[in-house]
């Protein structure tokens, strides 16, 4: 047996075992889960350190690891452990808990597959049971997320079905299904049909527009571990994986497919940070801005230069950690309070200590602030943009005004979440108010301060550990334009920490007067408070911005939503036709055989 | 004697002895008819290792180099079919055991499932044009009693429809075998085919395929014949459903019309009708699943969804290359699994709600969770999610009609895959997730010999994928294949020349 077969037979296995384990054992199943998870990370650390590994059927390359999916392998076992981890406590007395862990393991062990896949149809298997294993676990959040899971299931499956075109397509062009031999150059209506169909497959994984609307949706009704395991963090791996690859290795690619990789990119970070900004529900909020990040991701890799393409993979890395790590700070705060609408939270930060620093860590990350690595990977992305310029391409400054006010709105919008939720004063509405510090258990924080911990690592050591081992030898060629030293940059901003902190304490500043709110001696209501809530919704009023976030609001740009709508249209007419009159019928058999004779025989 | 003449001896005994000793006692009808559809199957997986086969019955030989017996013949093709029509015959009737104890007359409901089998199996068999006809009006006959067997208002009229339109075709088929008699002087398949490759394709057999095509069309369900088949198939109780559209409209309908065009009459490399059946089986395909999202009825929703499975099938063999019969063939087989389970599953909501409206139901997985689950895998079988079976035969349909440059119907495949899934899922969410019905908290699962059939059937849609195993492939799809594709051989094959 190859090393690379541990890798999907291990969580399929121990899966099942979850699957029959009679529910009194629930602690045996509790163990056997995280071992899993533990057994398969395990071997993605050693698979990461041999590579490269591959695994022949008959002289057809099937498995391999090479550079580029090496390291996301090591994410998704890193990520699948933490996530099993978190589930423990965070899952704990609900309902069909054998089912979560048995698929949350599946999908672990087909998101190997699908990175591991050499074979396009092999690449299509893991990538279709995935899909099925995100509506399951989706389900797993009880009768109200049924119509979620429902959306979410058309939009990822029906992507893999246009994926299985694609795939039938470069079959039919160059006779080989073999990922590591096929190099189609994008001329002509058939290799573009197929770029589109894999493209649009990808995009639906990764939730860039228009195929994102499942996202928000199944950020709301999906179990938090869920949403941060999945939307997140794999379903980003795997989709921008995809384009990488289709992009780098599977076709040729030229200016216009390049374009639209740019206007997919652009208007992605745009248009979803807008619908962030005015988001009331923290894992909706959050859900935008898994949306809003894919667009950056695209973004570097449609730039078609080394150094874009090689910010935007690292920032999908970076992004499935920040992200990952916010959602599961959201999961802690909904697990105390029973509530993630931000008008009825406030005043959590000395109540749930960790929980606000790893939350804050991740979210200046994703805003893209030094030192941390969202910081990086964007600079990165920045550098891919302006080569393009330098390139040639005349639209250049569209794209990075677009990213750097995405950026910028980011920050925001994470401006907003921090204070509603962790500053401020405690709003009176909470449905279970926390009284004193409470943290979350061990299990919990424990994947949150990792997590935390790597935004930190990766941005400060930025070029030492992830660009050297993961992301330099997997995008050959890249050159940097401007330097970025993060180790004197994290220097400096530590001096200065350092030194307001000196500042602070040598100043009188502690001994500040706290005192009641006085407004012309009016009586103050118990409950005003400055919840953060409504801190952006004026951009809700401005001109043409209005119209859209009303037309937004009613769906019309939710392809699903569209989409249903046309197919509706056609089902009302047929239904219209077939009366159910026997006489009706038998006119349509004899049209159909005048026009079948006349076709037939006459010709 | 071979024991080919059991596929067709077996039903037929077991269906005569049914009336006779059915009233001895209670159980007897159940035995009787497990055990004859028992040995069935048996002697179907038996068939899989015979090879060619030709038998004439009463060993009556050729006189004249004209052939005068019967003769049946079991070839790649047929042990396909037969595999298809005995597995599901005998879950079906094992379902019934339990779920006809509703309705009164169990050993009237027996005889007429057997004729319907006996019937199957000889218009599979059956090396004479003549034969075919009579087999296929025996199995037609049968499926239009048993599709009134409720006896509701609503079932006699879709039972009346059915007859009313299942005539018409049988005139129509009738018509044609009298015309190809008329033109080649013999009636046996083999030939009747020798015959018209000598003398050439011409106007005549473009005038009786179509005829066929008319007449098996409309057994097939093909859009526009189409219209019988969704008040037909829900209105007979459920494992009778299953049998309708898993197995009696590809038999009497699929099944003949393939092997009369491309065997018996050689239209096999004919374009103009090869693309007749693209443009139809396509027709059928988005028709059918864009109707099936408009349904609220679970049987009827499944019904529609039948015509647009047929329709994918039809596609693939319009394509006319090997790899289009091969995902033709295995979709057929598939659809044959997941549909009956399908129905099954139907009936198990039936039986303990006695309900179809989708609307009415809700959360039934968390009582039934058998149902529930293998409902499940084949809603996702049907709508080809890997690794499940039926995502190999629309993957090879669609990567078939790439390879015969038919790009447009390989993306009407696609999207018509995702209404597929969309109304599969809606099932799903409808049925069996969501909340949990007030009136439903009582309910309970179905009996275990239910269970047993449909977990037997989930197995197949989760399994059947093995079968392009190329070892396995050569067994089983392949001769079947090689059938259809090489139709001019069958002549040469049967009379040994």
């Amino acid at each position: 047996m190859n090393l690379l077969h541990y890798l999907i037979i291990i969580p399929f296995i121990v899966g099942l075992f979850c699957l029959v384990i009679p529910k009194k054992l629930s602690k045996l199943r509790d163990l056997l889960a995280i071992g899993g998870g533990l057994a398969t990370f395990y071997f993605t650390i050693v698979i990461f350190l041999r590579k490269p590994v591959e695994w022949f059927y008959n002289d057809l390359l099937l498995l391999k690891v090479d550079n580029l999916s090496g390291f996301i392998l090591l994410a998704i076992g890193l990520f699948g452990v933490l996530i099993v981890l978190y589930s423990l406590k965070f899952m704990a007395g609900k309902e069909r808990l054998s089912e979560y862990y048995t698929y949350l393991l599946w999908t672990i062990g087909g998101a190997c597959g699908a990175i591991l896949a050499n074979n396009l149809i092999l690449l299509l298997v893991f990538w279709g049971f995935l899909g099925l294993t995100l509506y399951l676990l989706i389900g797993i959040g009880g009768p109200e997320a049924t119509p979620a899971a429902k959306k979410t299931f058309i939009i990822v499956g029906g992507s893999d079905c246009l994926m299985i075109l694609g795939i039938a397509i470069i079959w039919s062009l160059t006779g080989s299904l073999q990922m590591d031999n096929i190099s189609i150059h994008l001329t002509g209506l058939l290799p573009t049909v197929a770029f589109l169909a894999l493209a649009i497959a990808s995009f639906a994984k990764a939730g860039a527009m228009p195929m994102h609307t499942w996202i928000p949706d199944c950020a709301e009704k999906a179990p938090i571990p869920v949403t941060a395991f999945l939307p997140a963090s794999l379903d980003k791996l795997l989709g921008i994986y995809l384009l990488g690859r289709i992009a780098m290795d599977i076709f040729v690619m030229n200016k216009a497919m390049g374009t639209l990789l740019l206007i997919v990119g652009a208007v992605t970070i745009i248009a979803a940070v807008m619908m962030a900004l005015v988001q009331h529900d923290l894992k909706k909020l959050l859900s935008y801005h898994a949306v809003s990040q894919v667009g950056y991701m695209v973004l570097g890799i449609g730039t078609g230069n080394p150094i874009g393409i090689a910010g935007g993979i690292f920032h999908m890395l970076n992004h499935a950690i920040y992200k990952s790590c916010l959602f599961l700070t959201g999961g802690a705060v909904e697990h105390r309070t029973q509530t993630t609408n931000l008008n009825r939270l406030g005043g959590l930060a000395k109540l749930m200590p960790i929980t606000f620093i790893t939350c804050l860590i991740a979210a200046l990350s994703i805003s893209g602030v030094p030192p941390f690595n969202g910081f990086v990977s964007k600079w990165m992305i920045y550098q891919g943009v302006i080569q393009l310029g330098k390139d040639g391409d005349k639209l250049w400054i569209i794209w990075l005004v677009a990213a750097m006010f995405g950026s910028a709105l980011t920050l925001a919008s994470f401006m907003k979440l921090i204070h509603s939720v962790f500053l401020g004063s405690p709003s009176p509405t909470t449905p279970r108010p926390v009284a004193k510090r409470n943290e979350v258990s061990f299990t919990m924080w424990m994947p949150m301060a990792i997590l935390a911990g790597l935004c930190v690592i990766f941005g400060v050591f930025a070029y030492r550990v992830p660009l050297k081992n993961f992301i330099f030898s997997a995008v050959p060629g890249i050159s940097f334009l401007g330097f970025w030293s993060p180790g004197l940059a994290t220097l400096l901003i530590i001096i200065g920490i350092i030194l307001g902190a000196i500042i602070y304490w040598l100043g009188n500043i502690k001994s500040l007067r706290t005192d009641t709110t006085y407004v012309g001696g009016e009586i103050i209501p118990q409950d005003n408070r400055v919840t953060g809530v409504d801190f952006y919704d004026t951009i809700k009023d401005l001109g043409p911005l209005k119209v859209i976030y009303k037309k937004s609001e009613k769906k019309l740009f939710d392809i699903y939503d569209q989409g249903a709508r046309v197919i509706f249209l056609f089902t009302k007419g047929l239904k219209k036709i077939h009366t159910g009159l026997l006489p009706t019928y038998l006119i349509w058999v004899l049209m159909g055989t005048v026009i079948l004779f006349f076709i037939l025989v006459k010709g | 004697m071979n024991l080919i003449v059991l596929f067709v001896a077996i039903p037929l005994g077991a269906a005569f002895l049914m009336p006779l000793l059915g009233r001895v006692a209670r159980k007897i009808p159940d035995i009787l008819a497990n055990l004859a559809n028992f040995s069935l199957l048996v002697l179907a997986l038996l068939a899989t290792k015979q090879g060619l086969v030709v038998y004439k019955i009463g060993g009556w030989e050729a006189v004249g180099g004209i052939p005068i017996g019967i003769y049946l013949v079991l070839d790649g093709l047929a042990v396909l079919m037969l595999l298809i029509v005995n597995v599901i015959g005998f879950l079906a009737t094992f379902y019934s055991v339990a779920y006809m104890e509703r309705y009164t007359d169990k050993p009237r409901y027996y005889t007429l499932f057997l004729l319907m089998i006996a019937g199957m199996n000889g218009v599979i068999l059956s090396g004479d044009m003549f034969n075919i006809f009579v087999f296929m009006e025996i199995a037609a006959i049968a499926s239009y009693a048993l599709v009134a067997f409720g006896t509701e208002a609503e079932e006699l009229e879709a039972a009346f429809k059915y007859q009313v339109l299942g005539t018409v075709a049988s005139c129509f088929i009738l018509f044609g075998i009298a015309i190809a008699y008329s033109l080649t002087g013999t009636l046996n398949m083999a030939d009747m085919s020798r015959v018209i490759a000598q003398q050439g394709i011409g106007t005549p057999v473009f005038f009786v395929g179509t005829l066929f095509l008319v007449g098996f069309g409309l057994k097939a369900a093909i859009m526009p014949f189409h219209a019988w088949l969704p008040d037909a198939h829900p209105s007979a109780p459920a494992p009778i459903s299953a049998m309708l559209s898993g197995v009696l409209i590809k038999a009497i309908g699929v099944y003949a019309l393939c092997r009369v065009l491309f065997n018996v009459l050689g239209l096999g490399k004919v374009s103009s009708f090869l693309y007749i059946l693209l443009v139809l089986g396509t027709l059928s395909m988005i028709a059918g699943s864009l109707l099936a999202l408009g349904q609220r009825d679970f049987k009827r929703l499944l019904a529609y969804s039948s015509i647009s499975q047929i329709g994918y099938i039809i596609l693939a063999f319009g394509l006319g290359t090997p790899l289009g019969f091969l995902g033709g063939l295995f979709h057929l087989l598939n659809h044959a699994t997941f549909k009956s389970l399908l129905f099954l599953n139907s009936g198990a909501v039936v039986y303990s709600t006695g309900n179809r409206d989708l609307k009415k139901m809700g959360g039934l997985s968390q009582r039934m969770p058998v149902t529930g689950t293998t409902s499940m895998i084949a809603s996702m079988s049907i709508s080809g999610i890997p690794p499940l079976s039926g995502f190999w035969s629309k993957l090879i349909i669609i990567i078939a009609a790439i390879q015969a440059q038919q790009f447009i119907f390989a993306l009407l495949a696609v999207v018509v895959s995702i209404i597929t899934l969309a109304y599969y899922l809606k099932v799903q969410k409808l049925a069996f997730f969501g909340k949990l019905g007030e009136a439903w908290q009582e309910i309970k699962e179905v009996p275990a010999v239910m269970c047993i059939s449909m977990i037997i059937l989930a197995v197949l849609c989760v399994g059947l994928g093995i079968l392009l195993i190329p070892g396995i492939k050569a067994v089983i799809l392949d001769p079947a294949v090689e059938v259809l594709y090489n139709g001019a051989r069958y002549a040469q094959l049967i009379l040994g020349s």
